[in-house]
């Protein structure tokens, strides 16, 4: 009995799918434009992540050691920076490669190619390249590198040249976040009511049919199911439809993305391949809860004969 | 078969439809139920269906006291009632093998069951070469045939028909007139709910006259006389 009538109200929703199909394609457009406008919001938050990894990418902080450092002092110091939470890595950068990369810049400097061919040593020390995994977590690297043990061995810092401009970012990122999560759920406000009153109209339409129906007998749940499946149909296809628009989008985007973001590396199309569950998995399944509430609540109404 | 016992119907505001009502209906009887407008008629075929509730009495339907019927238990009444009525309606997006299977469908009846009944019963309403009709390809006494064999595909003790010629000429009436009688014979007790003068005095059958929700008359064999 209880296949039967799964049997049926798939049946019957499929029937009504394509008898209604005017009304169909349009319930499917309108949630196609809704799902389009969610995915552009991910969109710019993909770009904006990337915007700011790359920026931060750029960021670390370099520790340029005195001359006379020996080379077992700084390994100590680095193995101590390395137990630290906030740290992601630290590179170390010999004298000599130090040297190498200073002639390499300035090769056509001929001062200081005259110069340095007079001196008999090299006169740059080792440095520490140190890449924190927060922005917000230099500040305790700075404190753990203030540390008065090693305040011998330090001729600088270079996080003192861009601190400001790392608060900036912080600022930046932090705005970002807040104002997509702002947009988000403004987005996500319109999609459901924009969805809610789809479904509602639909049925509306189906008013005087669901009359008829219970006038010759059906329960309010043969009735429903068939309406809430017709609905879920139409939310899948919908989905299907925004994904494939989005993908051909992208496609054609994609290549002129690196360019108009001068270098930052923007892979949006790998952004929603990693994602995919995720970002059109919650909507599909988003979509399918709010069918099932929206034609639940509006079918409620005209069920009461 | 149908027992009405002071039966009293009020409608917010303060509107009267029926008052103090006693109506007994034995199985296998043709009953008209006539009246002008605003009489009731319609109030009773309502009660019948529990579309709406006594607001005073009992109401009962095949020895079912249906008075206080719960919600869940109202498509299991309808399923054992036929209903006809003026505007025939029928399901617009099915076909009219659709509509009468419908009945079936929503009960949970086998597909073979019902691909074997449903054509007979349209032959037996004279539609046996329209099934794959959708209603609007259909004429206004068609369309009330479909109903009709909708109505009896349950095989009910009790056929209500609510104004069924309404919305039919002279000729289409007669026929589905011609069609309520024959299933009669075949001992369903039928309730006809109307105002057709010619379609009740034709009849020569028990008609109850309603007058300002109360029962003025009910004849054995009688007219419509108001």
């Amino acid at each position: 009995m209880i296949l039967v009538t799964v049997k049926r109200s798939i049946l019957f929703a499929l029937q009504s799918f394509w008898r209604n199909i005017w009304l169909s394609l349009a319930t499917i457009f309108i949630i196609s434009l809704t799902f389009l406008s969610i995915n552009f919001l991910v969109v710019i938050n993909a770009i904006s992540d990337s915007a700011i990894a790359a920026v931060k990418d750029k960021i670390d902080v370099s520790v340029y050691f005195k001359q006379d450092v020996r080379e077992s002092k700084i390994a100590e110091m680095k193995s101590h920076m390395e137990t630290l939470p906030q740290v992601e890595r630290i590179v170390y950068i010999s004298p000599d490669e130090n040297l190498e990369v200073f002639k390499e810049r300035r090769k056509d400097d001929l001062v200081i190619q005259e110069v340095l061919a007079e001196l008999s040593g090299n006169p740059l020390g080792a440095t520490l390249v140190v890449k924190a995994k927060n922005l917000s977590d230099y500040s305790e690297i700075l404190k753990a590198i203030d540390n008065p043990a090693y305040a011998d061995l330090i001729e600088k810092k270079s996080y003192d040249d861009h601190q400001a401009a790392i608060e900036n970012i912080n600022t930046i990122t932090k705005n970002i976040k807040k104002g997509a999560w702002i947009i988000s759920i403004m987005f996500i406000i319109i999609a459901v009511l924009i969805v809610f009153n789809t479904v509602r109209i639909a049925i509306f339409t189906h008013q005087q049919e669901i009359g008829i129906m219970k006038l010759v007998g059906a329960t309010n749940g043969f009735i429903r199911s068939p309406f809430i499946l017709e609905n879920i149909f139409s939310g899948v296809i919908a989905c299907a439809i925004a994904v494939s628009v989005i993908y051909f989008i992208l496609s054609l985007v994609q290549p002129h993305l690196n360019n108009f973001f001068a270098g930052v590396d923007v892979n949006l199309i790998g952004y929603f391949n990693n994602n995919f569950i995720v970002i059109f998995g919650s909507q599909l399944v988003g979509i399918i809860i709010l069918n099932i509430i929206s034609s639940s609540l509006a079918l409620g109404k005209y069920l009461k004969v | 078969m149908i027992h009405l016992v002071n039966v009293t119907k009020t409608f917010e505001p303060n509107t009267t439809a029926l008052k103090d009502i006693n109506l007994h209906i034995e199985p296998g009887e043709f009953v008209s139920i006539v009246g002008q407008s605003g009489s009731g008629k319609t109030t009773i075929a309502r009660l019948l269906i529990s579309e709406i509730k006594p607001s005073k009495g009992k109401v009962i339907v095949g020895g079912w006291d249906i008075t206080n019927i719960k919600h869940r238990q109202i498509p299991l009444l309808r399923r054992q009632i036929g209903v006809v009525f003026q505007d025939f309606k029928l399901l617009p997006k099915k076909t009219v093998f659709e509509n009468v299977a419908f009945a079936l469908q929503v009960a949970g009846v086998a597909k073979k069951r019902i691909n074997k009944i449903v054509p007979q019963v349209l032959k037996i309403v004279d539609l046996g070469d329209k099934l794959n009709r959708y209603p609007q390809e259909l004429s206004g006494g068609e369309k009330q045939r479909v109903a009709i064999a909708r109505a009896l595909i349950h095989r009910p003790k009790i056929l209500l028909a609510d104004e069924p010629t309404g919305n039919l000429d002279a000729i289409n009436s007669k026929e589905i007139i011609d069609l309520l009688l024959k299933i009669n014979e075949f001992g369903t007790t039928v309730v006809l709910v109307s105002h057709d003068k010619d379609v009740v005095n034709g009849l020569k059958k028990r008609v109850i006259t309603l007058e300002e929700g109360q029962i003025s008359q009910d004849q054995k064999v009688g007219k419509y006389v108001i």
